[in-house]
């Protein structure tokens, strides 16, 4: 309502024959300057139409530059998610688990996971192989970039259990975190989600690979997860948290993905 | 030729307006009903049969409502009403006069009656015979895209805005479609049978058996003033054959001016009950099965959607709406991905459903346990349609739903639901919504195939299809009644000219005008109906993009949407009937 207003004090006077007035509603009901929405969720920055095309052509370009730019892709994913995050949201909502999910909307956080509990479990557990990945990497579930750019209360929250539920792809498909195969896991996430981000990581992405690493991705990694991408549950409507007591290789027989193939 | 007669009726006070596009709710509900002919014979015998067949004028098979209303139609004309006609029906007709309906129920079949289907039930003089309590007015209706939200919304006040449309005009003054000061003149005279087309609703909304009810007052009527019209109600027909040499009837009145008929080729229709009647001309008003029809050997072509439409009788609640004057007489429907969902509007707070979506979804719902079908519908007017899906997959075999329905539904009204495209369509329109459903009256949930089906012509020598029988369409524009009330319109006024002509009205050539004058309307109405259904039973992401660009520019431009209103109210008019 504030936008209608807004925008609509802001063309009047542009546009004073009755026409054009028209015209204008008819093909943009905001001016492309205003933001859309009010704050609505810890986090949101609302910004504009012409601030999101700024933000995603930027922030592509310097993810490109540097991949260890992890609020860079973060930045890119949220103004590009649009749609697909939709499409992720409703297919979350077609599944009893997903849907679950989406009504109690679980946070994935050191204290949430229990690290030290996991850290107990015996070897080949899932809790326990997903904690000896973070161990490996030195990361904590709680170091994930908070969502800024997402118009929608729910979609944000979407948006950020994907990236939270990034780290659980490593322990079930068993992909290092080297560049080649983070770009494989996009792959396997661009079959799974269709994001932009992950379209434009798999095919951007293996522009900065040496030849042996690219040889690697498109021999190896890219028929694997086109393969498993497709075959496997969809992935967003998991809830890992009930999964963490399972061995690795129940999980993967329970979601259909295979292990990728080790290097 | 066609008009000849339209201007002096329209002059000598039978006043009412004769175009041709029309609009309806449902098909016809004879189309629902199996035909009951177990073979149809084509054939041509020699004199085996003993009894001589009585000769009729016009013979219609099918006592539904367009071939009751033919019947009336014929029994009203200054010529047609000297004719011996023939109504044949497998059903019971004379107790549709002895309709009582108690006032808080309502039958599950209604139609939307058009401005000119109730001008023309008008002239026919059934519309007096109906109870005003149990007809509704239609004055606005709320159309909207389930995958976008992108809407679009009429009011009588569309559609009359400009007496003559903006388009119309273009095209009388640039010369199209004929003279635009005596198109203007056919207009007023046309309009002033004492419903000023001003004030006008776009629709009329009434039960079927109440429509049927009106058209067996006026049959009865008729037979008391003497008319020739015979009823075989209760009556199978058993075979259509055309015989030769038998003797000629002296007691046909054969139109003036002819001598004695050569009957040979005139059709014979045995009945189940013994009887024999030979027409000189053979309505098929018999349905989407229509027997007349493969008797005359014409080809209907079209095609099956894999879709059912599941009518029901509804109780809401208007102080849950938040349309203007609490959504009264609003007509509301939602195009899902399964297909449209349409809530009509009735008297004293009831409302009737017809839900187009696939077959499996018609019968489960119609399994449903009341309370969790009206949860259903509500949703299927708010939520996404993943969301439906979800609770679509969640009714049991048995009809038991497998989650709380009313938890769940409740939960997602709660979420703030960004809608798909909602940046670019709609954010800053508060939309109206739907009254809730309350309540749904037992035993009106019934499902039913949807098609498309469009006869090769509408008429033979002999033979003239109408209703259902000529055309079927797709539920979604309520177009299916109007249309076959507009065959029944032409079709008597082409054999009152016949008549008037000395013409023999059985003959292909007297037909041609009706065929020619209703074909294209009719096809045209189809195409759009077919094509809009087609447009929207998809979700996927560029045609939503662009239908919803569409649908939010058509409601902007008042010209465009003021044609098409008059195009579904049936008030505008093919160009060549409009003028001689």
């Amino acid at each position: 309502m504030l936008s209608r207003t807004l925008a609509q004090s802001s063309t009047k006077p542009l546009f004073l024959a009755p026409r054009m007035t028209q015209c204008a509603t008819l093909f943009s009901f905001r001016s492309p300057l205003q933001p859309p929405t009010e704050r609505l969720y810890e986090g949101h920055v609302p910004i504009s139409p012409f601030q999101r095309t700024l933000l995603a052509v930027g922030s592509a370009f310097a993810a490109l530059h540097n991949p260890h730019r992890g609020d860079m892709i973060a930045a890119l994913g949220e103004s590009t998610g649009g749609i697909f995050l939709r499409r992720i949201r409703d297919q979350m909502l077609k599944d009893p688990e997903g849907r679950r999910i989406l009504r109690e909307r679980p946070k994935i956080t050191s204290e949430s996971m229990q690290l030290d509990k996991l850290r107990q479990l015996p070897d080949g557990i899932f809790g326990r192989e997903y904690v000896r990945f973070l161990d490996d990497q030195q990361v904590s579930p709680d170091t994930r970039e908070p969502v800024h750019f997402v118009d929608d209360e729910e979609l944000a929250y979407v948006m950020q259990r994907y990236r939270e539920t990034h780290d659980f792809y490593h322990t079930l498909t068993g992909l290092p975190v080297t560049v080649d195969a983070e770009i494989g896991l996009k792959w396997f996430e661009m079959v799974q989600t269709g994001l932009p981000m992950t379209v434009l990581s798999s095919f951007f992405g293996p522009l900065r690979l040496s030849s042996q690493e690219r040889e690697r991705l498109f021999n190896i990694y890219v028929p694997w997860a086109l393969e498993n991408g497709s075959n496997a549950k969809s992935l967003m409507s998991v809830r890992w948290e009930d999964w963490m007591e399972r061995s690795v290789e129940e999980v993967q027989r329970e979601l259909c993905v295979k292990p990728c193939p080790q290097v | 030729m066609a008009t000849h007669i339209l201007s002096s009726t329209a002059r000598s006070g039978f006043g009412s307006r004769l175009h041709s596009v029309a609009t309806c709710r449902l098909p016809l509900a004879r189309s629902q009903l199996p035909h009951r002919i177990s073979a149809i014979r084509v054939q041509s015998t020699t004199a085996q049969d003993t009894t001589a067949p009585e000769q009729y004028d016009v013979v219609i098979v099918g006592g539904g409502i367009a071939g009751s209303a033919l019947a009336c139609a014929l029994a009203s004309g200054k010529a047609s009403s000297t004719q011996k006609i023939g109504l044949i029906e497998a059903f019971d007709l004379s107790s549709h006069a002895k309709w009582s309906p108690r006032p808080d129920q309502y039958s599950n079949r209604v139609s939307s009656l058009t401005p000119k289907s109730v001008a023309f039930l008008k002239k026919i003089g059934v519309w007096a015979e109906l109870d005003p309590s149990r007809v509704a007015e239609m004055e606005g209706m709320q159309v909207w895209d389930g995958v976008s939200g992108a809407r679009i919304t009429f009011d009588a006040a569309n559609a009359t805005s400009t007496r003559s449309s903006f388009l119309h005009q273009v095209l009388s003054t640039s010369g199209l479609i004929g003279n635009p000061a005596a198109d203007l003149e056919y207009r007023d005279s046309s309009f002033n049978d004492g419903s000023d087309i001003k004030s006008s609703p776009l629709a009329w909304m009434t039960e079927n058996l109440h429509v049927q009810y009106g058209l067996q007052k006026q049959i009865l009527g008729h037979q008391e003033r003497g008319v020739k019209l015979d009823i075989f109600e209760r009556t199978k027909v058993q075979g259509i054959t055309v015989k030769q040499a038998y003797p000629t009837d002296a007691d046909v009145s054969a139109p003036a001016g002819s001598t004695a008929a050569d009957v040979s080729d005139w059709p014979v229709i045995e009945l189940d009950n013994g009887k024999k009647l030979q027409a000189r001309l053979l309505v098929g008003a018999d349905g989407v099965n229509s027997p007349v029809r493969s008797f005359a050997s014409i080809e209907s072509l079209g095609w099956d959607y894999q879709q059912f439409g599941l009518v029901a009788t509804l109780k809401v609640d208007h102080l849950t709406s938040t349309a203007p004057g609490n959504g009264v007489g609003i007509a509301w429907q939602r195009f899902l991905p399964t297909g449209p969902i349409a809530l009509l509007p009735l008297n004293n707070g009831f409302a009737s459903l017809v839900w187009s979506t696939t077959p499996k979804i018609a019968q489960d719902l119609k399994k449903l346990p009341a309370s969790d079908f009206c949860v259903l519908v509500n949703a299927a007017f708010s939520a996404s349609p993943a969301e439906l899906e979800y609770l679509y997959k969640n009714i049991g075999p048995d009809g038991q739903p497998l989650v709380d329905f009313q938890q769940e539904t409740e939960w997602r009204a709660g979420v703030q639901d960004m809608e798909a495209f909602r940046t670019a369509f709609g954010s800053s329109r508060t939309d109206a919504k739907p009254p809730k459903v309350i309540e749904v009256q037992e035993n009106t949930r019934a499902p039913f195939p949807l098609r498309m089906r469009n006869s090769n012509s509408y008429v033979e020598d002999r033979v003239a299809l109408v209703g259902d029988a000529a055309h079927t369409v797709h539920p979604l524009a309520g177009q299916g009644l109007n249309q076959g009330l507009a065959d029944v319109e032409c079709l008597a006024r082409v054999i009152e000219q016949g008549l008037l002509s000395g013409s023999d009205i059985g003959n292909i050539h007297s037909l041609t005008p009706y065929s020619s004058e209703r074909f294209l309307p009719n096809l045209a109405m189809l195409g759009t109906v077919d094509k809009l259904s087609k447009l929207y039973n998809t979700d996927l992401s560029p045609i939503v993009w662009a239908r919803s660009l569409g649908l939010t520019a058509v409601d902007s431009m008042g010209p465009i949407k003021t044609e098409i209103m008059r195009f579904a109210m049936g008030l505008e008019d093919a160009p060549h009937s409009n003028r001689s």
